[in-house]
């Protein structure tokens, strides 16, 4: 009432103006800094103990004393075209952090940045030449002849194909999370309908450019949101510049998401051609290295982790797979989030984590 | 929104989008998931993917060739031979892991050799 009798008190005063603009400055100068910088990711200790080519597998240092560690040592798969760093996002909020604090000795496979000569690297070569010469040093190392492995998106498709193929191999507990193993829904999520239209041609793709560049591979997954991806991001971040948490987290997610990789030509071409077109491992004729596989010769106990919101890998391509594995043991779980979200989202520590590692801590003594 | 209006600093330059995201961005969001969900959008991005690709393959193919003619005149390596060489190496690499997997089931079988085999500790003088 005050202000409407006295309108001079709406107008703000020169000082106020600049004051506004200093920090609207200070804001962009802010916002700018966080778009161009990287945050410092994937900091937990671990140790180099075998190479091949441009994969790595690293042990993570455990930091519970050996007799309080669980028997069998968990291996964690990633995707080929992204970085495994989100596995180990920041310290505070790392999975493998988490997993460490509860006793477990914890191996990560990085598949590493393909090269030219990588062009022809198909899935047979992940699951049966790198994976298992690296669970064969993994069980050297850690002095034991079971492990778990977790797979997360196309890291999952390795570990099932592997887990099919070498089902006496000491794999004990499959974690798969948001696998996508069942393409039948040509219509389920965006890439499925992209990569099944007969105007996609993945041969012309690899032909032309041998490794498919990761900037059309990082469009690609944006282009399923394309609204929240290019500008939401953007526009959520400046609403909470001043909130340092919020921030935190952005910034790691960014710089992990920035950090793009090429994926090698020939296993993009497989994946298009036999798994989003022509569904092969469901229909049980996915030959690899020879070998057919087969989801009934799985053994191991197996966890699906299914996110409910998942747009790149909807529930339906890993939900059916269920009914067709050998296991005798298998659980579905599903979590509210997306793709990425229900591993490094906020709500990550409270949801997913608890539950695969008490999942875990059950079948690991 | 009054009340949103009365918050919002009139010196934001983000506020222009703060007020178009308020008023439709979650409806906009939801027409652009529906518009790439579709077979048209699936057909077009496919079509202008293989133009592009069909288009600039001549272009690339030219400065491929005429780089790997003027590297064989410097007496440089080519692309494509860097990347057989590459090769070799992963397979060399291969075969040494065969190798160290030999090596650790040796040691694995005889805990006796991997003993001898463990470098004494020096003495102290």
């Amino acid at each position: 009432m005050a202000d409407s009798q006295n309108p001079q008190a709406d107008v703000p005063s020169f000082t106020d103006v600049c004051d506004e603009w200093h920090k609207s400055l200070e804001k962009m100068q802010k916002f700018n800094e966080l778009l161009t910088t990287n945050a410092q990711i994937a900091q937990t200790s671990k140790q180099l103990i075998w190479t091949l080519n441009k994969a790595r597998l690293f042990r993570y240092v455990p930091v519970k004393p050996e007799k309080e560690l669980h028997k069998i040592p968990l291996l964690l798969v990633f995707a080929i075209m992204n970085r495994p760093h989100v596995l180990d996002l920041r310290p505070g909020h790392s999975y493998v952090e988490y997993m460490l604090q509860h006793g477990y000795d914890v191996y990560l496979m990085d598949w590493g940045i393909p090269g030219p000569e990588d062009r022809d690297l198909k899935f047979e070569d992940y699951a049966l030449e790198y994976l298992p010469r690296a669970i064969r040093k993994l069980k050297t190392v850690a002095e034991r002849e079971q492990f778990s492995m977790l797979g997360w998106c196309l890291g999952a498709l390795i570990s099932t194909i592997y887990a099919c193929l070498r089902p006496d191999d000491g794999l004990k507990n499959l974690v798969l999370l948001t696998a996508p193993l069942d393409f039948s829904d040509k219509s389920a999520g965006g890439f499925s309908r992209w990569a099944s239209n007969p105007e996609f041609n993945a041969d012309l793709v690899v032909d032309k450019l041998g490794n498919v560049p990761g900037e059309m591979i990082d469009t690609g997954a944006k282009m399923l949101k394309p609204v929240e991806n290019f500008i939401g991001t953007y526009v959520n971040l400046w609403d909470n510049i001043d909130n340092s948490r919020f921030i935190q987290g952005w910034h790691a997610m960014n710089t992990w998401v920035r950090d793009i990789i090429p994926m090698a030509g020939a296993a993009y071409q497989q994946l298009i051609n036999d798994f989003y077109k022509e569904n092969r491992l469901i229909e049980n004729s996915l030959v690899v290295g020879g070998e057919q596989v087969k989801l009934c010769n799985l053994k191991a106990s197996v966890l699906n982790v299914i996110a409910e919101a998942d747009h790149i890998t909807p529930p339906c391509q890993s939900e059916r797979v269920m009914d067709q594995l050998g296991s005798q043991d298998k659980e579905v779980f599903r979590v509210r989030g997306g793709h990425i979200g229900i591993m490094a989202g906020s709500g990550a520590e409270k949801n997913t984590w608890p539950h695969i590692e008490k999942w875990l801590a059950d079948r690991s003594d | 929104m009054t009340q949103q209006q009365e918050s919002q600093s009139p010196f934001d330059p983000a506020g222009m989008f703060k007020d178009f995201r308020d008023a439709g961005m979650d409806a906009w969001a939801k027409t652009m998931v529906q518009l790439v969900n579709t077979e048209a959008y699936a057909e077009a991005t496919g079509a202008m993917l293989n133009a592009w690709l069909t288009g600039s393959g001549p272009f690339r193919q030219t400065v491929e060739s005429s780089l790997s003619h003027v590297l064989s005149n410097l007496n440089l390596p080519t692309r494509d031979e860097i990347t057989q060489l590459a090769q070799r190496l992963t397979h060399i690499e291969m075969r040494l892991d065969d190798i160290d997997a030999k090596i650790d089931d040796a040691l694995r079988a005889s805990p006796r050799t991997a003993r001898s085999i463990t470098p004494p500790a020096k003495k102290k003088k």
